[in-house]
């Protein structure tokens, strides 16, 4: 089943074309990788996704982009709600200067809950899916700040799931991590997927391999290949996808 | 598109793990002509000189496996790049096979010097080992040159080296009850056959690798 599915999308910034009639379905409970040069278009795309491109004065669009079969950019839709329902993790670790608790505990006051009793539930809830829980559970009154970087990480993708999206995007969530952090951010992403749809920016060929099932190839702001990731990676049909994977250009 | 052709450490190592399999055929395609020759002009030096290039081509095939799994760690290669080091791990083990099989033949020797083959079967075997030789050379230049219609002509080759083996047999076995004193050493002359008839078999595999390399399809 499709959970979003974009048609004949193209974005401006101003004059500038950067996204290109782009159709992309992105499957239920399945991690999609998003691949690409610099500057391609990855991130313009997934920020579409959550309407987050809004906050660029210069940005307009058209084409569709349905989540639900429902049309994002309709006038009705509450962008807030949207945004609960599209969650983001960012390319380095964002955490609020504030405690642990009160970072994953932020989005759900937001959304009104006040109840500290369901608060704390929620928030050990969401720290375990998190895979972070048990390096924290006895500082959860110490600030974020103190994490290492991994853990920031897990700790913003613990805020993101805390107000249950149904869909995450990820924008180069490794990044900025050691090798062992990305391993258990990637382990985390395994787990995720069973109840979250994922699609995931990535520059690093072999995570792309790694964690999703379904990979799109962007290049000068259009989609040239998309289908299973073992497909892309083993068995590319277009010869531009060859190249870049191979690293014949960069 | 503009191709900048970055990886040129890495294009470099390909280049030559491209290089090190053409060398493992050629060395595997000498000692099959040796091996040939210490049959029927049996020659002691000989047959010990193939027994010591299968050996090498041994060696050779666990230099490559380190070579791959280097390339494999440090590149990370993808698409028609992994294909190609995939390919060339498995033609590397159909090279080693095919120099054991030389090494087989020159053993074969030391058991019928001396002994006066029948003409039918022994033209049989000359006619068989021609062909195994072209295909042998065959393989190498459709691996090395990723040539699909050399590679796919190795399936024609071997139909043939296969008939021929069929009427070697018959031959052999006919012979056999001409002679029955020369049953010893007909069933060596049995066993190369066979031996020629698996190299052939190699050889056809290497073609069917370059087609999987090339198209990711089984041929």
């Amino acid at each position: 089943m499709d959970r979003i599915e974009v048609q004949d999308l193209n974005v401006y910034f101003d004059d500038l074309h950067v996204l290109k009639d782009v159709n992309l379905n992105i499957k239920n409970n399945m991690v999609t990788a998003l691949i690409g040069p610099s500057g391609c278009g990855k991130s313009t795309f997934i920020r579409t996704l959550n309407r987050m491109n809004d906050l660029i004065d210069t940005f307009h669009k058209t084409g569709t982009v349905l989540l639900d079969e429902e049309d994002i950019y309709d006038p009705k839709v509450d962008v807030v709600d949207l945004r609960k329902r599209v969650g983001m993790v960012f390319q380095k670790p964002n955490p609020f200067p504030k405690s642990i608790f009160d970072n994953v505990a932020y989005g759900l006051q937001i959304h009104g809950i006040t109840d500290k009793r369901m608060l704390k539930e929620k928030v050990e809830e969401s720290l375990k899916a998190a895979a972070l829980w048990d390096e924290v559970k006895n500082k959860l009154d110490k600030s974020a700040m103190g994490l290492s970087g991994g853990q920031q990480q897990r700790l913003c993708i613990a805020r993101t799931i805390a107000v249950e999206p149904e869909v995450i995007l990820m924008d180069e969530p490794c990044s900025a991590l050691d090798p062992i952090s990305t391993t258990k951010i990637e382990d985390l992403i395994h787990r995720l997927k069973r109840d979250y749809t994922i699609i995931i920016v990535t520059h690093n060929m072999q995570q792309a391999t790694r964690v999703s099932k379904c990979t799109a190839f962007f290049l000068n702001g259009e989609i040239i290949e998309s289908g299973s990731t073992d497909k892309i990676f083993i068995e590319p049909c277009d010869q531009r996808t060859e190249d870049y994977i191979t690293g014949r250009f960069g | 598109m503009e191709k900048k052709y970055p990886r040129i450490v890495f294009r470099k190592r390909l280049q030559k793990l491209r290089d090190y399999v053409e060398k493992m055929g050629k060395t595997a395609l000498i000692a099959y002509r040796n091996s040939l020759k210490a049959f029927t002009e049996y020659d002691e030096e000989l047959v010990k000189e193939v027994i010591q290039s299968s050996e090498e081509i041994e060696r050779m095939n666990y230099n490559l496996e380190h070579k791959t799994m280097s390339i494999i760690a440090a590149e990370q290669p993808v698409a028609s790049d992994l294909r190609f080091i995939e390919a060339a791990l498995k033609v590397g083990s159909h090279f080693q096979r095919m120099g054991g099989l030389a090494s087989n033949i020159a053993e074969v020797a030391r058991h019928i010097k001396g002994e006066k083959i029948p003409e039918r079967p022994m033209n049989d075997i000359t006619h068989m080992a021609d062909i195994v030789e072209s295909m042998i050379s065959k393989s190498i230049s459709a691996f090395v040159n990723q040539d699909m219609s050399i590679a796919r002509g190795l399936h024609r080759d071997d139909d043939k080296v296969d008939d021929l083996f069929d009427i070697a047999l018959k031959d052999i076995t006919k012979s056999m009850f001409d002679e029955k004193d020369a049953i010893y050493y007909m069933i060596y002359l049995l066993f190369v056959a066979r031996f020629l008839e698996r190299i052939a078999d190699r050889a056809e595999s290497i073609g069917d690798r370059t087609i999987f390399m090339i198209t990711c399809e089984k041929p």
